[in-house]
């Protein structure tokens, strides 16, 4: 039977992220993908790079967003990771860092925006809480009605079509095999350690195995009798036509749910989590395996407030609206590291993975080499350990 | 791809669009498209690359027959724009 000392499942951008890492360092990879590279949220979100604290972890109250804050630790690496990527892979990926906007337009959100600056900057993040004149300074397309907002240098967007696939390229010329529709229907422990991973027409041995699927993430564990806390969730993203160059930032609202930014090509792709409909299987459960539903409310909604924060658009075509499927864990941050009880299987999901998949990929190749892996404590799957008391 | 009107219909009146500056003959109750094809004027838009692009749904979806109405620059389905006397648009967008 066939022998890797890596085996990933998942072909989405922290999969193909790790097998490039692994295969660079020298570790032989197999990638299984149960459809194509990139044919997840990786490639269906909107491509922001965003290193403030999202607004989705200021929205529960004070409690929950100290405990996100920490995440703002990660931002910081991945700031780096984004700066030197295209570099690394030899590659154009529409990497633009030319800073971001989180508004607000209420005096509510302003300090909303107050608070989280303070939290940003005491975790080291270089984020300040600017007015609204200095804000339209800075970016004349906002609408009078933005007060404040806080202003990164760092953040900005990359395109998500290009990304992955050029990392899988990457991992391929360093020697990884990449096998697509290919789904693993079993994840067996070997006795004396390592795994067996097989499927339909493949089965194959690895010491080590990192599951990075996504919404799938939480089913493939089950292939290992694990419990990971994860849930999917379907969201809404939205492209006009293309126009003359006008946002040269990443837009957000730091009260209201948007993110915008303009491509490469001049379109302007508008998201910020408006909920789309998950599929449900007859018995229950949500059917990851057929597309999510937009919800009407959810469409007219967010070109609503992409429409208040920057007025300009008002006047431009709506040509695509899509709706994607990305997972969220059950204390809002990332699973990212080796499962404690299970030695050799490591997970990496749970959202916030464009901008930070580069980083958990890294991170995750050099702790499954034997190197340090503290950046990843606040993200490891050791938080949920206790789901897995009667499981492994 | 280009297009010929069928004989014998009842059509509504002779009028005409102006396309990239020159006049060309449509009847009312057409699209803009409809006039734009039977003219032979199958290129709409172009990509970034400047490769020309053409109407390819016919009902709203695909966004391939945009064009700049001269008026007030804006864009415009020409498949779902009802071609009226004197409209005039450009394809060079």
């Amino acid at each position: 039977m066939k022998r890797v000392d890596v085996a990933i499942v998942g072909g989405g951008l922290v999969g193909c992220a790790t097998a490039w890492r692994l295969s660079t360092a020298g570790a032989s990879v197999e990638l299984i993908e149960a459809a194509d590279i990139n044919a997840g949220a990786s490639g269906q979100n909107a491509g922001s790079l965003h290193f403030q604290i999202e607004r989705r972890f200021l929205e529960n109250g004070d409690a929950l967003a100290e405990q996100a804050s920490s995440i703002v630790a990660l931002s910081r690496i991945a700031v780096e990771d984004w700066r030197g990527l295209e570099t690394a892979l030899n590659a154009d990926l529409h990497v633009s860092m030319a800073g971001g906007l989180m508004v607000a337009e209420t005096a509510d959100h302003v300090a909303l925006l107050e608070r989280k600056a303070t939290r940003e900057q005491r975790e080291g993040l270089k984020v300040r809480t600017i007015d609204g004149d200095a804000a339209r300074a800075i970016a004349p397309y906002l609408s009078a009605s933005v007060l404040a907002a806080n202003h990164s240098a760092d953040e900005g967007h990359a395109d998500p079509r290009t990304v992955t696939p050029a990392l899988a390229a990457a991992a391929r010329a360093a020697g990884a095999t990449i096998r697509t529709h290919s789904a693993v229907h079993a994840i067996g422990r070997r006795a004396g350690g390592g795994f067996t991973i097989a499927g339909n027409g493949f089965s194959l041995h690895a010491d080590q195995v990192l599951i990075a699927a996504g919404a799938w993430t939480a089913a493939l564990c089950t292939l290992a009798n694990l419990h990971m806390p994860l849930y999917p969730v379907a969201l809404l993203m939205n492209a006009t036509e293309r126009t003359a160059p006008m946002v040269p930032h990443l837009v957000q609202h730091v009260g209201r749910r948007l993110s915008l930014k303009q491509t490469h090509a001049g379109n302007l792709l508008i998201g910020g989590g408006w909920p789309s409909r998950l599929a449900q299987l007859p018995g229950g459960g949500f059917d990851l395996s057929r597309r999510a539903t937009m919800i009407p409310d959810s469409l007219s909604g967010n070109l609503r407030a992409a429409i208040d924060v920057v007025p300009a658009i008002s006047r431009l075509n709506l040509i695509r609206s899509w709706t994607g499927v990305t997972a969220i864990s059950a204390d809002q941050l990332p699973i990212v590291g080796q499962v404690p009880r299970m030695p050799g299987l490591w997970i990496a999901a749970g959202g916030s993975a464009f901008t930070l998949g580069p980083t958990f990929a890294r991170l995750v190749a050099s702790a499954m080499a034997g190197g340090p892996s503290e950046a990843l404590d606040i993200v490891s799957p050791a938080r949920f350990e206790h789901l897995n008391g009667f499981m492994g | 791809m280009s297009g010929t009107r069928i004989p014998g219909e009842t059509r509504g009146a002779a009028i005409t669009v102006i396309v990239d500056g020159a006049p060309v003959p449509a009847f009312a109750g057409e699209t803009l498209a409809t006039a734009m094809i039977a003219a032979d004027r199958t290129a709409f838009r172009h990509d970034t690359r400047r490769v020309a692009r053409g109407l390819f749904c016919n009902m709203g979806s695909c966004s391939e027959c945009l064009v700049t109405r001269v008026a007030d620059g804006r864009r415009i389905r020409a498949c779902l724009t009802e071609a009226a006397d004197g409209l005039e648009v450009r394809t060079d967008g």
